[in-house]
Parts: structure tokens; C-alpha cells; sequence
């Protein structure tokens, strides 16, 4: 047995140390065997908060890391500084503009689908060239050799941002931006945002938060999209909480949202176009009276729990009795709230009855008795792609983390990214 | 498996290293005037636990900081249970600190004591 002595200048409490001690190891990794067993190994590691990931059909794998900046990662393992987040070090560019600040930051990052031809990819990131500050989804050129970007345009410069800090959990500034970017089979450019803990911008027609925007490469709306009168044509569904997660199911096409719940109800939803996602966290309506900062998106009794379903009642995530056509969820993890932030599609036949399900990245919060859940579960649709069929928690070859992102790459892997700084390859074993 | 003993002072000191937000390890720290230095044991296998259960979901799985939860492996015992102290008597010192009062308010002093070391030391 061994002994450290340690000297220190701990405060009173200090003094009541006692007991027995007996420091166990850390968690052994598992060989995970439910449906599909699991390799795993690490990309890249000591990331500064790598946000999201995007791929070529070689292999290149651009990434983003959220107060650092924009980087890409070629077939060959090297790696590429790009563009950087205000003066951070060691880019060849930086957007003098771009900073982090809370939960906000670079975020989501995309290629162009006709990436050979035009060189374009796509970036959101928090700026202050705007006042107040937005976010902005930006679209540069990638040179031939992935050393340099170029011809930054933002193409949506107008996402709202939380300037100031609010008497709510998580409250400081930067709160609640969204931040994922998908191209669908169609071709079609998907950014989604969030609340910024402002009660007005859920169901608001013109404040981008807490909206799906479905557009063009230039920023423009798709001529199909169909909100209500008076809004923002870009909106293809609004009314959410703040969405991370996206994806496209691989037969219907469907775009299929992840959800972070607030103290309850983490969600999927299967989007309508125009669609009404349910949530106004206003107070002085569906029964409410005021609540901390005008924003009830975390009452009643915001700083203790409390069981999730009679937050759910006072505050629902999807709110029926206001909204009886919004899109209804098809999963509510079980009610809770646990850090609900990506989506993608596995594909390939590596992964046998997963291949073609869904799988969704929870990063974990435990709060007020919520089991803390860090995990990837994959969600198995039925035949026509309407309703989730089944749950499974997969069983990591790793030890969890904060699952900020996963996409999957061109080799049928499934990447995932953890705030902790890592991003992982995901692979079937035979 | 490891058992450590930690040699606390129950003076004024404490404040002063924690706010200064570096580590404060060294001897002399400790051996200043005024100090009082006392043994004691720190259950690391107990700290682990509130770690795994109340700590790493946020701010890492080595206490790296993650989001916008900050870094703890670099903090020294004294800034973390200072925090603790401050979270657990309710006050609010930052944008997470619901989050921080609502897992701070169910500890002991004996708990404070042993997760204020374990999350300083353990990921060195």
C-alpha cells in the first residue's frame, strides 16, 4: 500500500478527513458485443472542444474546435490549421471577428456536395462584426493542396446570439445557438439554432433561433420551404428549443432532429416542413405566471429537481394544448434531459441490424437526481421510416465522454467527437 | 490501491490560495506563520465516486475542463474546496452555478475534503 503525504492550507472542512481509502482504477474498457462489436480507436486527441466533423470519400476530415478554430485532417494523418477563432494561434487566417464565449463558438462544419468541383465548404461561428453579435454560417474556398481557406462570404449573418447573462441554469452568455450543418440528399443546406434563453425567439417569425433554416449555398431560401404567414422564408420548421442534432433518414429522406431537452424531455423529431416544434417557454401564458428573466424554459423550481413529468406539464417541450399540430416527438428519452446533441445514420453492413439506424450522441448533465447518461444509443425506425421501433444503448469500447458530435465517415466508421478533446473512430469488429 | 494521507491547515490561509486560482502544494505554503498542520486521510476511493457521479459529466473525464465547464486539474485543493464551500452555502459565482450548488449542497465537509484533492491530483 502505498502512502503520499500531502501538505496543504484546506480550509476547515479539511480537518474532518477521515476514513479508509482504496483508489480503484480507472473504468476498464469494455469489449462492447450487443448487436455489433466495437473497435475503437483515437483520431486526434487534445482538441480544444472539437465541435463537429466532415468528411470526404478519402478520408479528409475537416474539424472544428470551438475557441480555436476551423482545421482539417487529410487521409494521410496530417493536419491543417485553417482558420482561426479571433487571435487564436497557429492558423494561417483567422476571422478577427469570431470568439467564444459560453456555449458559443465554431460550431457545425460542412463540405460543399459538389466539394470537387466548386471547393466550397461551411462554417458556423459566433461574431461580434454585428452588434448585437450574431451568428454566422460561412462559406469559404479550400485550396487544391487543404493548406488555406479563402473568399469568405456569410451567407447567414443574422442567427441570434445571447449577449448578456440570465438568471437561469447554464445562464451565462453564448447560451442556446444550435449549431449543426447538413446537406441533404438533396442537396439542400440544413442550419439549426437555438432560443438563446430569449422567450420570444421559439415562435418568433422573424428572429432566427430556435429555427431549421433550409437553404441554398448562397443563404437563400429554398422556394419549397413553407412557413406560416410572415415568416422568414428561410425557416423550414421553427418553434424548437435548441437543436444539435440532424440528420437525413437514409430511405425517406426525412430530415430527423436531436433535441436537448431543458430539465426534462430530450427529443427526435421527424420534421414537417413549416412545422411548429411546440416549445415557447414565455411566461404569462399556457398557464404560467412570470418566470426568472421572462424565459420559463426551466421552470418550475429551475435550481432543484423536481419529477420530470410535472416540469413536462408545467413547461412542456412539444406544448399540444398551444400548438395542438406541432410536430409531435417520437422518442423523449424517457423524459429526461441528458445532453441530447447529434445525430447521423450508420451505414454499412458491418453494422448488421444497425446498419441504416440512427444514432444519437448524449453528453450527460445529472442534475436533480437525472442519471447522468453519457452515452451513444442507436435508434431503430420502423419499415417506413415513421416512429422509432427500438432503443439500445451501444456498448463503447471506450469510456464515455460528452458526445458533442458523430458523423459517419466514408469507410462505414462512425466518428465521434467529446468535449473533452477527442475525436474516436467507431468500427464493427468481426 | 493507494491510501493518502493529507496534511491540512485550518487557518486563514486557505482563502487566500484559493482565490489566487493556482496550485498551492508547496511546504511552505502551509508552514507559514499562523498554520496549522494536521494529518489526515483522504478517502480517494469515495472521491472517486463523487467524481464519476457528479463531476466528470461536466468537466471532463480528467477534470480537462469541457464546453463551457472550466478546468480543475489545475486548480489546487484549496481553490476547489473554498469553491465548494461557497457553492454549497448557496452563492452563485458563476454562469453554471445551479448546476454547482445542486451537486455542492448534498456534501460533507468529509466529502468537500476528499474531492477537493482527488480532482487536484489524481490526472497529473
Amino acid at each position: 500500500m502505498e502512502h503520499v503525504k500531502y501538505l496543504s492550507a484546506l480550509s476547515a472542512t479539511a480537518a474532518l478527513l477521515a476514513g479508509t481509502a482504496l483508489l480503484s482504477t480507472a473504468a476498464v474498457a469494455q469489449n462492447g458485443m450487443n448487436t455489433t462489436n466495437l473497435q475503437h480507436e483515437v483520431v486526434l486527441d487534445g482538441l480544444d472542444n472539437p465541435w463537429d466533423m466532415a468528411f470526404l470519400d478519402d478520408g479528409t476530415m475537416l474539424f472544428t474546435e470551438k475557441c480555436s478554430g476551423l482545421s482539417v485532417r487529410l487521409p494521410d494523418g496530417a493536419v491543417n490549421a485553417l482558420y482561426g477563432v479571433g487571435e487564436a494561434e497557429g492558423y494561417p487566417a483567422n476571422g478577427a471577428d469570431l470568439f467564444c464565449e459560453g456555449q458559443a463558438g465554431m460550431m457545425g462544419v460542412a463540405f460543399d456536395p459538389d466539394f470537387e468541383t466548386n471547393r466550397r465548404i461551411y462554417v458556423y461561428s459566433t461574431s461580434n462584426m454585428s452588434d448585437p453579435h450574431t451568428n454566422r454560417l460561412m462559406r469559404f474556398t479550400l485550396n487544391d493542396d487543404f493548406t488555406a481557406v479563402d473568399d469568405r462570404t456569410d451567407i447567414v449573418d443574422d442567427v441570434v446570439y445571447k449577449m448578456a447573462a440570465s438568471d437561469h441554469p447554464f445562464g451565462g452568455p453564448g447560451a442556446h445557438n444550435g449549431g449543426r450543418v447538413r446537406f441533404d440528399p438533396n442537396g439542400h443546406l440544413f442550419l439549426t439554432t437555438g432560443d438563446t434563453h430569449n422567450s420570444e425567439v421559439p415562435q418568433s417569425p422573424t428572429k432566427m433561433g430556435s429555427k431549421v433554416l433550409r437553404i441554398d449555398t448562397d443563404g437563400n431560401a429554398i422556394a419549397e420551404n413553407n412557413p406560416p404567414e410572415g415568416f422568414d422564408k428561410r425557416t423550414y420548421t421553427y418553434g424548437h428549443r435548441n437543436v444539435q442534432g440532424i440528420a437525413f433518414h437514409p430511405e425517406t429522406g426525412a430530415a430527423i432532429t436531436a433535441e436537448h431537452g431543458p430539465w426534462h424531455s430530450d427529443e427526435i423529431t421527424i420534421l414537417e416542413n413549416g412545422g411548429n416544434g411546440g416549445w415557447d417557454p414565455r411566461p404569462n401564458m399556457a398557464g404560467r405566471g412570470d418566470c426568472p428573466d421572462d424565459y420559463c424554459g426551466y421552470s418550475p423550481n429551475q435550481e432543484d429537481g423536481m419529477n420530470r413529468y410535472e416540469r413536462a406539464a408545467f413547461m412542456p417541450m412539444t406544448d399540444f394544448d398551444t400548438y395542438p399540430d406541432a410536430m409531435p416527438p417520437i422518442w423523449n428519452n424517457n423524459g429526461w434531459s441528458q445532453g441530447t446533441s447529434s445525430a447521423a445514420f450508420l451505414k454499412g453492413e458491418g453494422w448488421g441490424d444497425w446498419d441504416g439506424a440512427m444514432v444519437v450522441g448524449i453528453m450527460g448533465i445529472g442534475f436533480g437526481g437525472t442519471p447522468i447518461g453519457q452515452r451513444i444509443d442507436v435508434i431503430q425506425f420502423n419499415g417506413d421510416g415513421t416512429d422509432v421501433e427500438d432503443v439500445t444503448e451501444m456498448t463503447l469500447p471506450m469510456d464515455p465522454g460528452r458526445f458533442r458530435s458523430l458523423v459517419t465517415g466514408p469507410d462505414g466508421s462512425l466518428y465521434a467527437s467529446i468535449d473533452e478533446g477527442t475525436i474516436y473512430k467507431l468500427t464493427p469488429g468481426q | 490501491m493507494l491510501k493518502v494521507y493529507a496534511l491540512a491547515a485550518a487557518t486563514c490561509l486557505c482563502s487566500m490560495a484559493a482565490w489566487a486560482e493556482t496550485p498551492s502544494t508547496d511546504p511552505a505554503t502551509a508552514d507559514a506563520p499562523g498554520a496549522v498542520v494536521a494529518e489526515q486521510e483522504v478517502d480517494l476511493k469515495a472521491a472517486e465516486k463523487i467524481f464519476r457521479k457528479s463531476c466528470r459529466a461536466c468537466h471532463g473525464n480528467q477534470a480537462q475542463g469541457a464546453a463551457s465547464y472550466p478546468k480543475l486539474s489545475d486548480k489546487s485543493p484549496e481553490y476547489i474546496a473554498e469553491k465548494l464551500e461557497l457553492y454549497r452555502a448557496g452563492e452563485k459565482i458563476g454562469p453554471n452555478s445551479i448546476l454547482m450548488i445542486s451537486h455542492a449542497k448534498k456534501l460533507s465537509d468529509e466529502d468537500i475534503a476528499n474531492i477537493s484533492f482527488y480532482v487536484a491530483t489524481a490526472f497529473d
